[in-house]
C-alpha cells in the first residue's frame, strides 16, 4: 500500500515512518509533503491509499486539505497525526470525513490500531 | 494584582498535568533518560522556541533550550547522528508544538495554535503576558526552560 504522511516539519515526518515501521507496517510505499498544498497536487500525482495529515501547516492547514479533497472528488482515506486531540478537534476531524485521530505523542500501538480500522491492512 | 479596570483572570494549566504531559512527549520521541525538575536556573538559553494559542484561552508557550541540548535533542528525534542547523530548528519547533498542543486542549476550547517560531537567543516576552508556569530542568545536565503565559485576550468576541 502507499501512504502519504504530510507534515511540515521532517523530524516528524521520520518519527512517524520510524513508529509505522515499528508498528510492523514498514513494508509500505511512503510519499512525503510538507504542508496541504504539496500534499494535495502530490495525491492527484501518485493515487496513495491512505494519507496520514498534520494538522497545524504553512501554505494550506490538514482540514483545509480534507475538505478540497472532498469537494474535488477524492475519496483516498484519511486520517490526522497531531498534537491536537482534544474533543472538538476530534469532532472537527470525523465531521470532515477523516477516518481517525491520532494525537501526538503516539505509541506504535495507535498507529497499528488506526490502520487496522480503515480495514486496508 | 493587576490594577487595570479588567482584571484579567489568568486561568493556568496545572503545573502537575504539564510535566506529566511533557514527560511523555519526551520518553516517547526524545529520550528515556528522564528530565530533572530543578530550582529556576539562569542558565545559556541559545536556542527558543514558542507557539501561541489564541481563542477562549489565550496564551504562549516557549522552550527554552542551550545549544548542546538543541543539537542533542535533535539527533534523539530524528535517530541520526548526522544532523543541519535546519533540523535543530525543525526538532525544537516541533517538540514546542507538541507540547503547545497539548497545552490548548487541556486549556477551554474553541482555540487556534499558531505555528512554532524558532529563533536564537531568549524569547522576549510580551509586556501583556503573564506567566503562569514555570518548569525548569535538567536532562543530562543540560537546561531546558518551559514557560506558560496567559495573554489578555483583546480579540474576545462580544457576549
Amino acid at each position: 500500500m502507499k501512504i502519504l504522511i504530510a507534515d511540515d516539519s521532517r523530524v516528524m515526518r521520520q518519527i512517524v515512518i520510524r513508529t509505522l515501521r515499528q508498528a510492523g507496517h514498514g513494508g509500505h510505499e511512503i510519499v512525503e509533503a510538507e504542508n496541504g498544498a504539496d500534499a494535495f497536487s502530490k495525491i492527484a500525482e501518485t493515487s496513495p491509499d491512505l494519507v496520514l495529515s498534520d494538522w497545524n501547516m504553512p501554505e494550506m492547514n490538514g482540514i483545509d486539505l480534507l475538505a478540497q479533497l472532498r469537494a474535488s472528488g477524492s475519496p483516498v482515506p484519511f486520517g490526522f497525526v497531531t498534537s491536537e486531540g482534544s474533543a472538538e478537534m476530534r469532532q472537527r476531524a470525523e465531521s470532515g470525513g477523516a477516518l481517525f485521530l491520532i494525537a501526538k505523542p503516539f505509541t506504535p500501538e495507535a498507529f497499528d490500531e488506526a490502520l487496522r480500522s480503515t480495514g486496508l491492512v | 494584582m493587576h490594577p487595570t479596570t479588567h482584571p484579567a483572570i489568568h486561568v493556568a494549566p496545572g503545573a502537575g498535568d504539564v510535566m506529566a504531559m511533557v514527560n511523555e512527549v519526551w520518553s516517547t520521541f526524545v529520550d528515556a533518560a528522564p528530565l530533572f525538575p530543578t530550582s529556576p536556573i539562569e542558565a545559556d538559553r541559545s536556542r527558543s522556541a514558542q507557539v501561541r494559542v489564541t481563542g477562549a484561552w489565550s496564551g504562549m508557550v516557549t522552550l527554552e533550550v542551550s545549544e548542546v541540548a538543541a543539537r542533542a535533542v535533535t539527533r534523539h528525534m530524528l535517530a541520526m547522528s548526522e544532523i543541519t542547523p535546519e533540523d535543530v530548528t525543525d526538532a525544537i519547533g516541533e517538540l514546542v508544538n507538541m507540547i503547545g498542543g497539548n497545552v490548548k486542549s487541556l486549556m477551554p476550547e474553541p482555540s487556534i495554535l499558531s505555528l512554532p517560531m524558532v529563533a536564537a537567543g531568549h524569547i522576549a516576552v510580551p509586556s501583556e503576558a503573564t506567566e503562569v508556569t514555570r518548569l525548569d530542568l535538567l536532562w543530562h545536565d543540560e537546561p531546558l526552560i518551559l514557560r506558560i503565559h496567559s495573554l489578555e485576550n483583546d480579540t474576545r468576541s462580544t457576549p
